[in-house]
């Protein structure tokens, strides 16, 4: 089970490394999805259902969702960077129209979007939706991107403060 | 019988007649769905009990059953990074959270962030639209800490490390 995991894990390491040099969007063998271009309006998702909207979409610190011609709303949870979400990279579009592609993932638990390149407006041109990962390498300069995970102040302070089991004091050790 | 040109033109007015009853049924049928569309997005107030996990990893199952101590870090570095993070009820449904308590951001928010894997109940209202469960918690009535120690049969999840 464990290595399976770790094959599994390295497989999709892989695609998405892979993700960086590609033409359109990346499948990741996962159920219900379906590669899809959609557009949409970016909305802040907590505004756009309760009607609590702070101005520009919560600047980056709201989920965001692309609302579609007939009304549809998909939440955007994942964006190109390992680990992370795709508020980053349509937040500079909020209340926008904008032109995604990526994988739709109808799954009955939940109907997700992963957002993977955005066109543009004035020059049709594709760009990789991986803004999270370029925000976070200013931020952090000198360290590898690639491990941002590992290395990332925020979360070396969590896992000093509750361990890697999230249970200060518990920790494990592989036989 | 033979229906002369005024015959119908008679029958064809006393249709004409029953055009405002027309009008008044088939407003009446928008305004039937129209009232059910703003229903379907109108709150509902809920208490869930279940794990906070993170939505992305959980509903994908590119880490396997992404939930307890095993795919604890993983998790936080999803929250971190800025994905949803949900609560895997005890129904076995998934809620996403949009918000925790007078909190009102919900990208990498400190409050979840810390108390992912956590075994919570939480007071809210619920907004399901379009495939998905959305959730504004109001109050966190009980959080028990992280409970499900399922690192002992999976290790670390990814990279068991």
């Amino acid at each position: 089970m464990r290595i399976f995991s770790k094959l599994l894990v390295t497989s999709v390491f892989s695609l998405s490394v892979a993700l960086g040099t590609a033409h359109a969007a990346n499948e990741w063998g996962i159920e219900h999805e379906e590669a899809k271009e959609l557009d949409g309006k970016v909305v802040d998702l907590a505004c756009e259902l309760s009607g609590n909207c702070p101005a520009n979409c919560g600047d980056g610190k709201r989920q965001l969702g692309l609302l579609l011609e007939d009304g549809t709303l998909y939440p955007v949870v994942k964006g190109g960077t390992n680990f992370a979400g795709g508020t980053d990279d349509l937040i500079g579009q909020c209340g926008k129209s904008v032109h995604v592609d990526g994988l739709l993932i109808k799954d009955p638990l939940m109907t997700i979007y992963f957002v993977q390149r955005i066109k543009s407006k004035e020059t049709g041109e594709w760009s990789k939706a991986n803004q999270w990962g370029k925000s976070w390498k200013a931020a952090n300069p000198g360290k590898k991107l690639g491990r941002w995970f590992r290395e990332d102040p925020i979360v070396a302070k969590i896992v000093d403060e509750s361990g890697k089991l999230g249970i200060p004091g518990l920790v494990y050790v592989e036989e | 019988m033979i229906s002369t040109f005024p015959d119908v033109f008679r029958s064809s007015l006393g249709k004409l007649k029953l055009l405002p009853f027309g009008f008044v049924v088939v407003a009446g049928v928008f305004s039937s769905y129209w009232t059910t569309a703003i229903a379907a997005t109108s709150p509902q107030r809920v208490q869930i009990e279940g794990e906070i996990i993170d939505t992305w990893c959980y509903v994908t199952e590119i880490m396997g059953d992404a939930q307890g101590t095993a795919h604890h870090l993983c998790a936080v570095w999803c929250a971190i990074g800025g994905i949803p993070v949900s609560i895997l009820g005890d129904d076995g449904q998934v809620y996403m959270v949009l918000r925790v308590e007078n909190e009102d951001t919900n990208v990498a928010n400190p409050t979840i962030v810390k108390i992912q894997t956590h075994k919570v109940i939480v007071d809210g209202d619920l907004y399901e639209r379009d495939g998905v469960k959305y959730l504004f918690v109001d109050q966190v009535a009980d959080d028990k800490g992280v409970v499900n120690l399922n690192h002992e049969d999976y290790g670390i999840i990814p990279f068991g490390e």
